[in-house]
């Protein structure tokens, strides 16, 4: 059999860790621990990605937003305290919830089902440069500006006060 | 559309679903802005595996637009992490007002 016939058993495998691990982010006792779970949720997040077929995507999503943004939020929240008072109310919003993740569910079922999914072969880096580069220039240069500009902007935040 | 495709894509609208209904419980419960930012971040995971399966782009120009994607949220990441720095500075809390108090 192929790696190919194991694919939807290692879906499901690594959906069912990802659900695990996101309820640790939201109700894990430790602010610095939450966070550092964030972390695993991006890189089994990325390995789902892999499993769909786009490699170049979940390389990204290690690099850039687990390896540079999570680790900021760990700093960050380590620097602040971990463990500072937290009020919960339990159980509020557990039902809208629910009725978020069903209706989400049910929009994007009906959406994937009318487009359809297939697996990409081969996505090559050169590929996805001719696309951004060639007829999307003003696109990458104005979120080259923004991000820029998002920089400065939390330097210039983050030292006030 | 396969039946690999099919099952795989199935099951990461679920996880995704389940990740969506996780986060606005995250974000509704606690009235910590660190822990409302966190859950924040999780309905970000949910929503880049909901525009990889629904998304009908070709696959070189959807992993441009997944590659836009992460970096501005990393960078929106930054500036909120910076806001929420400065915000501890002046109040000396990380407490949000409950929905209540909002009348809500």
């Amino acid at each position: 059999m192929s790696l190919e016939t194991y694919l939807p058993f290692m879906a499901a495998i690594t959906g069912a860790f990802m659900v695990f691990v996101a309820f640790l982010v939201v109700r894990g006792e430790d602010l610095v621990y939450s966070s550092s779970s964030l972390a695993v949720l991006g890189m089994l997040n990325a390995l789902m990605i892999a499993i769909l077929g786009y490699y170049l995507i979940a390389a990204f999503l290690v690099v850039v937003y687990v390896g540079a943004a999570v680790m900021f939020i760990i700093i960050t929240v380590s620097m602040l305290g971990g463990k500072s008072p937290e009020p919960r109310e339990e159980w509020k919003g557990f039902f809208t919830a629910g009725a978020v993740g069903t209706a989400i569910f049910l929009l994007a079922a009906t959406v994937t089902a009318y487009l359809g999914f297939t697996r990409p072969g081969t996505i090559s880096s050169g590929s996805v440069a001719g696309e951004l580069l060639q007829g999307h220039e003003a696109v990458v240069g104005i979120i080259l500006l923004a991000l820029a500009a998002t920089l400065v902007e939390a330097i210039s935040i983050a030292r006030r006060g | 559309m396969s039946l690999v495709d099919s099952s795989v894509a199935g099951i990461a609208l679920v996880t995704g679903a389940f990740l969506t209904g996780i986060a606005a419980y995250g974000m509704t419960y606690s009235r910590n802005f660190i822990r409302q930012m966190l859950s924040i971040e999780v309905l970000f995971n949910a929503v880049l595996l909901f525009i990889i399966v629904m998304s009908s782009l070709k696959p070189a120009l959807l992993t441009a637009v997944g590659i836009i994607v992460i970096s501005v949220v990393s960078g929106e990441v930054i500036v909120l992490v910076s806001v929420i720095a400065a915000y501890y500075r002046v109040a000396k809390s990380l407490e949000s007002s409950s929905l209540e108090e909002e009348g809500v």
